[in-house]
């Protein structure tokens, strides 16, 4: 049994907008990242989860209880951080934190401080004047600060700069490896990258995919774009190659693998400039949606 | 209850409540210093005057003691309207704007159910009403002895007061059963306060003419009869009692729709 259970679940909000027949399940300990472009029904997921709004059809559970009937009970084990930042203004954030926590039935104050320490958070001013960092820290701390074995995060790393976002990435490793069950979705495939076991992807309200990580990684292409100084070269080379698009003297190339045989070849022709990266999380899913447009 | 949530929130609200104190005071202590059991005649001369005007504001008959002059003067309109705009206030600061704003996923994301939270928020706006009509009866009590020798009755004052808090919970309990089940600020809250300022508006029309006296059938101000809960009237304690039950009817309603509905948090 799955500690987050989803089954087949339909919300309909009529246009094609919603999620349509969405199943999958998150084990104990497992870390589940939830991809998707912007609109594709990750946050609609993740409110049923929360018992914020109920599903046309099908069932949502965590540790075998209704997420909308026994939603009280489903939140005593469970840390959220909500996708919108929407917090009381007129409250400082250390005021909102002790108020949670409060709420929350929470005692022992030693681990929000210390998650304040780490994210270099300072909570006493007023959160009206706060950044969009600031309060995505502030929604982390509470996100953390119960210790409870299950996390929910909606976009946890929107608003934070690279350095925190490594941060956070350390965070849900150290999280991990204290056996937690975390959900967290995400549009980044970075974070993702070096934090999931496994990968959900959500396009238009429907699973199109459920990958380990592992497989992920091995499908995923490089991205090589290649300057040449003559215009003939790039005629010549782009020959060889089937699925790459010439703009004049410039090569643009999708591939997975093949690295030592593209060096080869590249080392016969007069090169100005050549960028390599990994494909991005856009370009995979593109991949999974059925090959692009 | 939680008291968390309720100690909080009236953190947060208590200056709104102090203004509305304020307000009240002004109005009522003036009021209550304009008595004068002489100037009942001179008022009455002046209502001959301009009927309509006074009639509008519920000033049929300035009377001559105490009791029926505050009558008029307060319970007609200003105590009508002044806690009623407190209502409004408070049902968009404890619930609509939390549901519209979307803070309201924090308060959920406790192990508290919906229905405790819903509770806590109608205990805050009730216990402030509860205690601005308190208020204004201490006040009035205390401004009339200090200013006049004439005491008033205290029984049919009380009886006034209660059938004050009916009409208030009244409008409440819609308030917040609207502010509960609707998820944008416009209906939310334009729904129930419509509700209360059409009720009023209606209200001063049907007191002008007698042709338009059909209309006080279709404003739950008529529910409130102050003069007949002075005298004990039957009507108008029946009126009282009917205003009470339909607040906890309104009460179970907005409970059974916020702990059933999607909330867009």
């Amino acid at each position: 049994m799955g500690v987050i259970e989803i089954n087949h679940i339909t919300k309909d909000y009529g246009n094609k907008r919603g999620i349509f027949d969405v199943s999958f399940t998150v084990e104990k300990g497992e870390v589940l990242g939830f991809l998707g472009p912007n609109g594709s029904g990750k946050t609609t997921t993740i409110r049923q989860l929360m018992g914020f709004i109920k599903p046309d059809q099908g069932e949502v559970k965590i540790l075998g209880l209704d997420c909308f009937e026994k939603a009280n009970l489903v939140q005593k084990e469970l840390g959220y951080l909500p996708g919108e930042i929407a917090f009381m203004e007129e409250m400082t954030g250390f005021e909102f934190i002790k108020f949670i926590a409060q709420m929350k039935n929470i005692k022992d104050m030693s681990k929000a401080e210390e998650l304040m320490t780490f994210l270099e958070l300072d909570a006493r001013g007023k959160m009206k004047r706060m950044s969009k960092g600031m309060k995505q820290k502030i929604g982390l701390v509470i996100a953390f600060m119960q210790d409870s074995p299950i996390l929910i995060l909606d976009e946890p790393t929107s608003g934070l700069d690279p350095l925190m976002q490594n941060k956070f990435i350390e965070l849900i490793q150290r999280s991990k490896k204290e056996g937690k069950t975390i959900l967290m979705s995400s549009h980044i495939f970075e974070e993702v990258e070096h934090t999931c076991d496994r990968v959900v992807m959500i396009k238009e309200g429907s699973i199109v995919a459920t990958e380990t990580m592992e497989n992920l990684k091995k499908n995923r292409q490089k991205h090589y774009e290649i300057h040449f100084n003559k215009e003939e070269d790039a005629i010549k080379f782009a020959e060889h190659y089937v699925h790459c698009q010439r703009d004049r003297n410039q090569v643009i190339l999708t591939l997975k693998g093949r690295t030592n045989e593209l060096l080869k070849d590249l080392s016969q022709y007069d090169i100005k400039d050549f960028n390599a990266r990994p494909q991005s999380l856009e370009e995979l899913f593109l991949h999974y949606y059925g090959g692009g447009q | 209850m939680l008291t968390v949530l309720f100690k909080k929130e009236w953190k947060a609200n208590y200056k709104i409540f102090l203004i509305f104190i304020a307000v009240l005071t002004l109005y009522t202590s003036v009021i209550v210093a304009m008595f004068d059991p002489k100037l009942g005649e001179s008022l009455n001369a002046m209502k001959e005057s301009m009927p309509q005007i006074f009639a509008a504001f519920g000033m049929t008959d300035p009377g001559l003691t105490m009791l029926d002059f505050l009558t008029n003067y307060l319970y007609g309109f200003i105590f009508i309207v002044i806690p009623f705009i407190y209502i409004i206030i408070m049902c968009h600061r404890l619930m609509s704007r939390y549901i519209d704003k979307g803070s309201m996923a924090y308060l959920l994301a406790t192990p508290h159910t919906r229905t405790k939270v819903m509770m806590t928020q109608l205990g805050v706006l009730l216990s402030g009403l509860i205690m601005l009509i308190v208020y204004a009866v201490l006040l009035i009590i205390g401004c009339s002895t200090m200013l006049f020798d004439e005491t008033i009755e205290l029984g049919k004052f009380l009886m006034t007061n209660v059938g004050l808090l009916s009409i208030q919970m009244f409008f409440a309990c819609i308030c917040y059963l609207c502010a509960c089940c609707f998820n944008e600020i416009k209906f939310s809250i334009g729904i129930g306060a419509g509700i209360g300022v059409a009720s009023i508006l209606i209200q001063m029309l049907s007191q002008v003419s007698d042709k338009m006296e059909f209309l006080k059938y279709m404003t739950p101000l008529t529910l409130f009869d102050a003069k007949g809960l002075q005298s004990f009237e039957q009507s108008a304690v029946i009126g009282m009692v009917v205003l009470f039950l339909v607040s906890i009817a309104a009460i179970i309603f907005a409970q059974v729709c916020f702990k059933k509905r999607d909330l867009p948090l």
